[in-house]
C-alpha cells in the first residue's frame, strides 16, 4: 500500500466538532458550547455592545483600584474629547493619522499580509515630507501640498516594499522584517536630525520650522482641524471602493482568503502582495505628511510616536472595513484626545488610554470569535 | 454486481440493537432528518445510501451524540438514549470513524488508541500495546503498534480510527464513507475484516453513496432522500438499479451520449518531464503524454503516484526540472499559472476547497476567478459587477446550481454544487485543454453523473480532455485512451475500447507484461 497524504475530503466543517475552541469548550453535559451555522450581523453587534460593555467595566476597577472615581473620571474623559466644538474638532485632529494608520493595517491585513510597520512607514512618510519641502516648498500652494503628500506616499510605499520585496522574493516573515524596519528608520531620522537636516544653532533633535505658506490649510480659525482630515476621509474611500470595485481589491481579497487556489487561477500572488505592501506603507506614509504639514510643522523625533501601532489595533477592531475604520480611528482619537483633560482634571495619567486600547482590543477580538458560537442548554443537566 | 457474500445463514430474526423513531434535525433553512425511522438488528452490516445532502452523516452524528436530535427517541439495546456528546457515546457502547480522521499525527499508534480512555493516573502502554497487537494478529493486520501515526498511509490510519473504537469495546461501529480514501486493494481488505467483524458479533452502520459497496457488504440497506428514509430493504432482495432509483428519485443515466471519436491535431504533449517533490513521494520520472483535440485521455493510477505533480504542472503551479510541456506547439514548462491559463488551458483540481475555489467569497465572485481581467468582466482595473452578475445568473441557470442567490458565500455550498461553480467557470471560456483531476470524488450520483456529461460535452466540441482519476469506473466510461500512471511515469497507454480492468489493474501496482499494452518510455 503506497503512502499518501491524507486527502482533503468533501463538505469542509462541519459544526461541533474538530476545532480546539470547541473541545475545550465541550462539557459533557449541563451547557453546551455550539458553533452557529450562521453568524447574523446582530450577533456581532450584541458581541462588540457586550465587549466594550466589558471593556468599561474593567477600566472603572482600574480607576477605582487607584483611589480616584471611576464616573468622575469617564465624564472628564467624554468631555475632553466631545465637551464642546473645540474639544470635538481636536478629537479629529487626534484622529487623523490613525484614520490612515489604521487604512494601512486593513488593507495589508485583508491580503494575509502582516504588515506590522506602519510605525516606521510614517516616518519614513515625513522624512519623504521633509525632503520634498526642502526641494519644492517653495512653489504655489495646491502643487507643493500635492507634491509633499506624493512625496510621503513614496517614501512610506519604498520603506514598506523593502519587507514587501524580501517577502515575495524570499518568504522573508514580514512581521519580522516590519518590526525591524520601525527601528532601523528611527535611527535613520535620527541621524538626519543630529545632522544634516538639525536646526541651525541649536542641540534639538528637530528641523527649523516651515515657513508658513506650507503649513496645510485649516478647516476653522479657532482649531488645529487641517486639510489632512479630509485626506484621510477621501483615502477611506478610495481603499473601499479600491477593495470594493476593483480588479486589484479583488485579488487581494482573494489572496487573503486562499492565496493557494488564488495562485492556482492565475492570479500573480506575488504581485498582489507587492502592490498590497506599498499602498499599506504609502497610506501610512500620508499620515506622515499629514501631521507634518497640518499638526507639527517641522520634523521631530519624539512627535506622534504609537500611531502605527494604534493603527493595527483600530484595523483589527473595524474588522478591517476601510469606513469602520474610520469610525473606530475617530473613538481612538476622542480616547487620546479625552484622556490629556482626564489627566488634567483626575490626576490620573494619560497611559492608561493604552491600557484601555489593549483591552478594547482584546474584548473585541474575543467578541469576534464569541459571536460565530452560541450556548445551548442541553438535556443531561441535574 | 447482483452476487454478494451478505449470506444466506444470515436471517432477519436477530434482535434489534438500535431503533430510531421520529427522528428530525433542522439546521437553519434546511431539514437534514425528517421523521427519520430505522432499526439496526444486531450483528448485521447496515448501510445508510443517499446522495450528498440527504442527511446520512447528519443522522450519524445523532446517534453518535455530536448534534441533538429536536424531535423522535432513539433507543439503544431496548434502554432510551440520550447523548450530550461522542463521550457519552462511546460510554453506551457506540463508536464512529469520521471521514476526517481524529488522530495525533506525531504520537505512536498504541498511544493514539489510548488517549481519551483515561482510566486512571497512568497509562498502560504495555498492555495496550499487547490488545493491538491481538486486535492486529487477529484481522491479520499488519501495522507496527510503535509506527508514528503520521508515517502510516490513509488506509492504516483508518486501521487505527477503527481499532482504536474498538478498544473502547463498542458493540456499534459507525462507519462514514471509509473508502473515500481508500486504494480498490485497500477496499478489499476493509471489507474482508468488515465482514469478519460481523461475524463476531458486531454491528456496523456503513454511509455511503457507492452502490457496488452496498451490494457487496451490506445485509440490509436503508435509502435516504432529502432527509427522509425513503425504505429500509434486504440487499439480496433488491438490485442496484432499484436502489438508484429509490436514492434519486428517478432512473440514472449510466450510458453517456458520447459522439463518434475524431482525435484532432495534439493540444497537448508533455514530453519526459521530470519533477522531484519535497517529500520525495510523488515526483515525475520522466513522464510523456499527448491529449489530441476531441478525446478524454483518462489517467489511471493508485493516488500517490505522481497525479499531484502532473495536474501542478500542466496548470504551470509547478515547474518540472527536465521536459517540455507543449500546448498546442508553445512550450509552458517554465510558464507561470497566469501564462498557462492564458492559453486556453482549464482546470478543475482535486482539492476543490483548497484549490478551485475561494470558500468564504461569494458565489459571484468565485464564478469568474482567474478570468476576473477579461475585458468581459473588468475594465481598465475596475470590475464590472453587472457583467460578472449576468455571468453568475447565467452559469447559475445553465449549471444548475443550488445557491440561495448569487452573492452567496460559497462556503455554506454542498460538495456537488462547489464542483458545479469550477465547472460553470472553467467551461466558461470555451478552452483548448481541460485538465481534470478527481472531478467527481465525494460527489453523489447524480453530481458525478452531471459532471462526467459535461466533460463528454466539452471533447465533443473539440477540446483536449485529460482526465486524472483514481476512479476506475469513472476512467474506462469516459476515456478515449487510458494512461496508466505508476511511480511517477506512464506505464502503459491502451485504446478506451479496448481496455480492461484487469490489465489496467495490474498495470496500476506497477505490473506491466503482455503483448497488449505497450510500455511507453522508461
Amino acid at each position: 500500500m503506497t503512502p499518501s497524504p491524507p486527502p482533503e475530503l468533501g463538505d469542509g466543517d462541519r459544526p461541533g466538532r474538530r476545532t480546539l475552541t470547541s473541545a475545550l469548550l465541550q462539557p459533557g453535559a449541563g451547557w453546551r458550547l455550539e458553533k452557529r451555522l450562521n453568524v447574523r450581523p446582530w450577533h456581532e453587534l450584541i458581541a462588540l455592545l457586550a465587549a466594550l460593555g466589558a471593556a468599561v467595566l474593567i477600566i472603572a476597577v482600574l480607576v477605582a483600584a487607584i483611589g480616584k472615581n471611576p464616573w468622575e473620571s469617564f465624564a472628564a474623559l467624554y468631555n475632553g474629547a466631545f465637551g464642546g466644538r473645540i474639544s470635538a474638532l481636536e478629537t479629529l485632529v487626534q484622529a487623523t493619522p490613525l484614520i490612515f494608520t489604521g487604512l494601512s493595517a486593513a488593507i495589508a491585513f485583508r491580503a494575509g499580509i502582516w504588515n506590522i510597520g506602519a510605525e516606521g512607514q510614517f516616518f519614513a512618510g515625513t522624512i519623504g515630507t521633509w525632503w520634498a519641502y526642502d526641494l519644492w516648498g517653495g512653489l504655489p500652494a495646491p502643487l507643493s501640498f500635492i507634491i509633499m503628500f506624493a512625496a510621503a506616499a513614496l517614501a512610506g510605499a519604498a520603506w514598506s516594499s523593502i519587507a514587501g520585496g524580501l517577502l515575495v522574493r524570499y518568504g522573508t516573515n514580514e512581521i519580522l522584517t516590519t518590526v525591524m524596519l520601525n527601528f532601523v528608520i528611527l535611527y535613520v531620522l535620527s541621524y538626519l536630525l543630529a545632522g544634516p537636516w538639525q536646526s541651525p544653532g541649536t542641540f534639538y533633535y528637530q528641523t527649523e520650522r516651515m515657513d508658513e505658506a506650507s503649513f496645510l490649510p485649516r478647516f476653522f480659525s479657532d482649531s488645529r482641524l487641517h486639510w489632512g482630515f479630509a485626506l484621510a476621509l477621501l483615502t477611506a474611500a478610495a481603499v473601499y471602493f479600491l477593495i470594493r470595485n476593483t480588479t486589484l481589491g479583488y485579488e487581494i481579497r482573494g489572496v487573503g482568503i486562499n492565496a493557494t487556489a488564488s495562485r492556482y487561477k492565475g492570479v500573480r500572488v506575488g504581485m498582489v502582495g507587492l502592490a498590497v505592501m506599498a499602498i499599506s506603507g504609502g497610506i501610512a506614509g500620508l499620515a506622515g505628511a499629514g501631521e507634518i504639514l497640518g499638526v507639527y510643522h517641522r520634523l521631530q523625533t519624539d512627535f506622534a510616536l504609537g500611531v502605527g501601532f494604534t493603527g493595527i489595533i483600530i484595523a483589527l477592531v473595524a474588522r478591517l472595513h476601510p469606513l469602520w475604520t474610520v469610525a473606530v480611528a475617530i473613538a481612538f482619537g476622542a480616547l487620546v484626545n479625552g484622556s490629556t483633560a482626564m489627566q488634567y482634571e483626575t490626576g490620573i495619567p494619560s497611559a492608561l488610554v493604552q491600557v484601555i486600547e489593549g483591552v478594547a482590543l482584546a474584548l473585541v477580538l474575543a467578541a469576534a470569535v464569541a459571536s460565530r458560537y452560541r450556548i445551548r442548554r442541553t438535556a443531561r443537566d441535574g | 454486481m447482483k452476487e454478494s457474500n451478505c449470506g444466506e445463514d444470515w436471517g432477519p430474526v436477530s434482535e434489534t440493537i438500535l431503533s430510531v423513531e421520529g427522528v428530525t434535525k433542522r439546521f437553519p433553512g434546511v431539514t437534514a432528518n425528517d421523521a427519520v425511522a430505522l432499526e439496526i438488528r444486531r450483528g448485521e452490516i447496515h448501510c445508510l445510501l443517499g446522495e450528498n445532502g440527504a442527511g446520512k452523516t447528519t443522522l450519524a452524528d445523532i446517534l453518535y451524540g455530536v448534534y441533538r436530535p429536536d424531535e423522535g427517541t432513539i433507543r439503544f439495546r431496548g434502554e432510551p438514549l440520550e447523548l450530550a456528546s461522542p463521550r457519552d457515546a462511546i460510554e453506551a457502547g457506540i463508536g464512529m470513524v469520521h471521514q476526517h480522521f481524529e488522530l495525533v499525527p506525531p504520537m505512536s499508534v498504541v498511544e493514539n488508541v489510548v488517549i481519551g480512555t483515561s482510566a486512571g493516573q497512568w497509562l498502560n502502554l504495555s498492555e495496550a500495546r499487547r490488545r493491538l497487537g491481538e486486535f492486529f494478529s487477529n484481522y491479520d493486520v499488519r501495522i507496527d503498534p510503535d509506527a508514528e501515526v503520521g508515517r502510516l498511509s490513509v488506509g492504516e490510519q483508518q486501521w487505527v480510527e477503527i481499532f482504536k473504537t474498538l478498544y473502547f469495546g463498542v458493540e456499534l461501529l459507525i462507519l462514514d464513507e471509509p473508502t473515500a480514501v481508500l486504494t480498490p486493494q485497500g477496499v478489499e481488505q476493509l471489507f474482508r475484516i468488515l465482514r469478519q467483524m460481523r461475524d463476531e458479533g458486531l454491528t456496523i452502520i456503513l454511509i455511503t453513496h457507492k452502490m457496488n459497496e452496498v451490494m457487496e457488504l451490506s445485509n440490509r440497506v436503508t435509502v435516504l432522500r432529502a432527509g427522509a428514509v425513503v425504505d429500509t430493504v434486504h440487499t439480496d432482495r433488491v438490485t442496484s438499479r432499484e436502489l438508484a432509483r429509490m436514492m434519486v428519485g428517478r432512473d440514472v443515466l449510466f450510458r453517456l451520449d458520447k459522439k463518434e471519436f475524431q482525435p484532432g491535431r495534439p493540444v497537448l504533449e508533455v514530453d519526459d518531464i521530470r519533477l522531484e517533490s519535497e517529500t520525495g513521494r510523488g515526483s515525475l520520472q520522466g513522464l510523456s503524454i499527448t491529449a489530441r483535440a476531441g478525446e478524454i485521455v483518462g489517467v489511471a493510477g493508485v493516488s500517490g503516484n505522481g497525479q499531484n505533480a502532473l495536474f501542478d504542472a500542466l496548470v504551470g503551479v509547478r515547474h518540472p526540472s527536465q521536459g517540455t510541456i507543449r500546448i498546442d506547439g508553445t512550450d509552458t514548462h517554465d510558464k507561470s499559472a497566469h501564462r498557462v491559463s492564458r492559453l486556453g488551458v482549464a482546470s478543475v483540481p482535486a482539492d476543490r476547497i483548497q484549490h478551485g475555489l475561494l470558500m468564504d467569497f461569494r458565489v459571484n465572485e468565485n464564478l469568474v476567478l482567474g478570468r476576473h481581467r477579461l475585458s468581459r468582466f473588468s475594465r481598465r482595473g475596475l470590475l464590472n459587477s453587472n457583467a460578472v452578475n449576468d455571468f453568475a445568473a447565467e452559469s447559475i441557470t445553465g449549471f444548475e446550481i443550488k445557491t440561495p442567490s448569487a452573492s452567496h458565500i460559497t462556503r455554506t455550498l454542498s460538495g456537488g454544487n462547489l464542483q458545479k461553480i469550477i465547472l460553470a467557470r472553467e467551461l466558461s471560456g470555451e478552452p483548448k485543454l481541460l485538465v481534470v483531476h478527481q472531478p467527481t470524488r465525494g460527489l453523489d450520483i447524480a453530481a458525478s453523473e452531471y459532471v462526467r456529461q459535461r466533460l463528454v460535452e466539452e471533447r465533443d466540441r473539440g477540446a483536449a480532455v485529460l482526465l486524472i482519476s483514481e476512479d476506475l469506473d469513472e476512467i474506462l466510461q469516459l476515456a478515449d485512451r487510458v494512461a496508466v500512471i505508476y511511480e511517477g511515469r506512464i506505464v502503459s497507454e491502451t485504446a478506451g475500447g479496448e481496455a480492461d480492468r484487469e490489465t489496467i489493474g495490474l498495470n496500476m501496482a506497477g505490473v506491466v507484461a503482455g503483448e497488449e499494452t505497450t510500455v511507453v518510455k522508461r
